[in-house]
């Protein structure tokens, strides 16, 4: 009996020695995590990008052992508002907003601080200054892929431009694009073009393909939007121009990374920042908040550069290997107090 | 002069629209430059090639006085099945158009007996599909587009590609007065026009559904198997459709998640602009295939022009509002009995 008990109480000692330890380094409220609800509330779900910055925020939630909530809203900004009160009512301890609209969200935000809840935002400005701003900064997206533009092809060439104004990355992105132009009269822009119609791809290849018939002598595009740059692709293949024009381009995903690895391939580098780690950052911030502490009023996730050439260099051929052989891709060291559990790799 | 207005407004009727493209034509070869070259005219061809091939479904559904709202998102449904076959199932070519060219019949027959034998009225029937598929094309991948290499939800990565054979589909070109000229997706809607043509007016099969159409019940009663052609017609929507889908995938070489509506709205409007090209005053093949090549026309030429998609929009609003005015209000007094 003595030895049994012996052993029960020695396993028990062991099995409890990390947990206490763990506990110890945590600060309140995450000594006991199972107790912290957050929730994630949605305006963009679908798509590859939305969908890795879900899987970011599941797992950086899972890291911290916290109990997540995700709402969708599906594009509507009048129901994301309410979804806002609705976690409110589920009586969660910390939101992310993620996307919206400014005047939906400004007072829907408020009523959940007003409610003692911690909010951050991403990509959206609510307007509050007690809600941290998670921005990719596309200011430096554009800036990284316009630089290796200039170092592939001087500072003299003549560009086609994809953008459609009013979405609000590419409107940021559209303020480098300008300020480069400007910086270098030997750039000049023939043609611009862009439209959401889904499939963007499609629609863009059907457009570039007049663009490029029209202006035979565009040698570089700056498509700031993955899908932009996948369209001009297309139609620079199929008008048999690979060798001559240039794309450069921002975000990333698997199939961007077969299309800049083909053969040939005119997309040579694009500039991005992954978005499974935005939704970490996400969830870390928000954490940093719970704790007491300060992420500060805009928490900014790097880009990294991704071109042609490290991608054949390193041999890379999907996202996974990408975040594993270019670590500033995998991890950005953002919001990341010593306290801070980190997801597994 | 009883005599000679009306003439004239039968000959606006009839020849309006083609006299606007024609005309359009001439402005856009003027303003911009490269716009007569051959090459332009097959970039317009393949630039309507998809939506046009699903126009010709629609037209289908019209002419037996349905619709059908989902030849999008089959169409993308199409477009997801043949990339998961082919990059997680390792499927070879044929069989992967097989199996699409199989779903649009399926979806087309469940379709036709919805709203057949269930009695669901046409349009809401077609946009439960819709919803329905574009849900389902989600799911085996979790949302996230189809491409070689990618993750699937088990963890494991996906190894097939697609094959050479099938991306030719969409990319292949044709020698045709220049080298490398004609895309095969081009020839697949001229070709798929002419039988779709053929098949309303020259057969048997199409001018009773015409006739079912324009009067159910009577075509009924004269001995025509109504819901047997009504199923059909959305048979023929539906296979179309998923073809479109294929041309689709093949051009875009992965699997891109989207919803299709835009394919949907504009094979539509390409369908009704068709109603007015040559007076016709209802679906016809012929007409759609024009009312799609206008469009292109004008997307073609505005896109040269450095025109912005918000105005691309207006403008094909334009033309399809101008179009069913001719249809409806000006060549209303003739009716059916005019084709």
């Amino acid at each position: 009996m003595i030895t049994r008990r012996l052993f029960t109480a020695l396993a028990a000692t062991v099995a409890m020695v990390p947990g206490l330890a763990f506990a110890a380094e945590m600060p309140k409220p995450f000594d006991k995590p199972a107790e912290v609800k957050i929730a994630l509330v949605r305006y963009l779900s679908t798509g590859d990008f939305f969908q890795a910055y879900l899987s970011g925020v599941e797992k950086q939630a899972a890291a911290l052992g916290v109990d997540l909530r995700v709402l969708d809203s599906r594009q509507d900004a009048a129901l994301q508002a309410d979804m806002v009160d609705q976690a409110i009512a589920l009586g969660v301890d910390g939101i992310i907003i993620q996307h919206g609209l400014t005047e939906s969200m400004q007072a829907a935000a408020q009523r959940a601080v007003d409610a003692g809840i911690k909010v951050v935002a991403f990509d959206v400005n609510v307007e509050n200054p007690k809600i941290p701003q998670i921005e990719q900064s596309d200011r430096d997206l554009a800036r990284l892929a316009l630089e290796q533009a200039v170092a592939d092809n001087g500072t003299t060439w003549t560009a086609g431009y994809v953008y459609v104004p009013g979405i609000a990355p590419l409107d940021r992105r559209d303020e480098t694009w300008k300020a480069v132009k400007a910086a270098n009269p030997g750039i000049k822009q023939v043609a611009e073009f862009g439209t959401l119609d889904n499939p963007i791809a499609n629609s863009v290849a059907n457009q570039a393909r007049s663009v490029l018939s029209a202006n035979p002598g565009i040698n570089v595009v700056f498509a700031p939007y993955d899908e932009f740059a996948k369209g001009v692709k297309i139609a620079v293949d199929e008008a048999g121009m690979s060798g001559q024009v240039s794309i450069y381009s921002a975000d990333v995903s698997t199939s961007d990374i077969a299309a800049m690895r083909e053969a040939g391939s005119a997309w040579k580098a694009t500039a991005a920042t992954n978005p499974a780690v935005v939704g970490e950052v996400s969830v870390r911030a928000l954490a940093q908040l719970l704790a007491g502490e300060d992420p500060g009023r805009s928490v900014i996730v790097p880009p990294t550069l991704i071109t042609q050439k490290m991608l054949n260099e390193l041999d890379i051929k999907n996202m996974e290997e990408l975040g594993a052989k270019l670590p500033a891709f995998a991890h950005a060291d953002v919001a990341v107090p010593a306290w801070m559990p980190l997801p597994k790799r | 002069m009883q005599s000679g207005s009306p003439n004239a407004i039968d000959l606006a009727i009839k020849y309006g629209f083609l006299v606007l493209m024609a005309g359009l034509i001439v402005f856009f070869g003027v303003m911009a430059e490269g716009f007569l070259s051959p090459h332009s005219a097959v970039f317009i061809l393949q630039s309507v090639a998809i939506t046009g091939i699903l126009a010709l479904g629609v037209t289908a559904t019209l002419v037996v006085g349905g619709f059908d709202l989902s030849i999008g998102a089959v169409a993308t449904s199409a477009l997801m099945l043949s990339s998961y076959a082919m990059v997680v199932w390792q499927l070879d070519a044929v069989s992967a158009v097989a199996l699409c060219l199989g779903m649009g019949l399926l979806v087309g027959l469940v379709n036709g007996l919805l709203i057949v034998k269930m009695k669901v009225p046409d349009l809401l029937a077609t946009l439960g599909m819709m919803f329905l598929l574009v849900g389902l094309q989600r799911i085996p991948t979790e949302g996230r587009s189809i491409s070689t290499g990618m993750t699937l939800p088990d963890g494991t990565t996906a190894s097939g590609i697609f094959s050479e054979g099938f991306l030719m589909l969409g990319r292949h070109r044709l020698d045709f007065i220049l080298p490398n000229l004609v895309p095969l997706s081009v020839v697949f809607l001229v070709l798929i026009a002419i039988g779709v043509w053929v098949f309303l007016e020259l057969t048997r099969h199409g001018r009773l559904m015409y006739a079912i159409g324009s009067n159910a019940k009577a075509a009924g009663l004269a001995g025509a198997n109504v819901n047997g052609y009504k199923i059909a017609a959305y048979m023929i929507s539906g296979t179309l459709a998923s073809f479109g889908g294929v041309l689709l995938a093949a051009r875009l070489g992965r699997g891109d998640v989207a919803s299709g509506n835009n394919l949907l709205l504009d094979s539509v409007a390409a369908a009704l602009i068709g109603f007015a090209v040559l007076g016709a005053s209802k679906p016809n093949a012929f007409g759609t295939a024009i009312g799609a090549l206008f469009v292109g026309i004008l997307l073609q030429g505005l896109t040269m022009m450095n025109a912005p998609y918000y105005t691309q929009d207006f403008i094909k609003g334009g033309v399809l509002v101008i179009a069913l005015v001719f249809t409806f209000a000006l060549s209303g007094r003739g009716g059916r009995a005019r084709g």
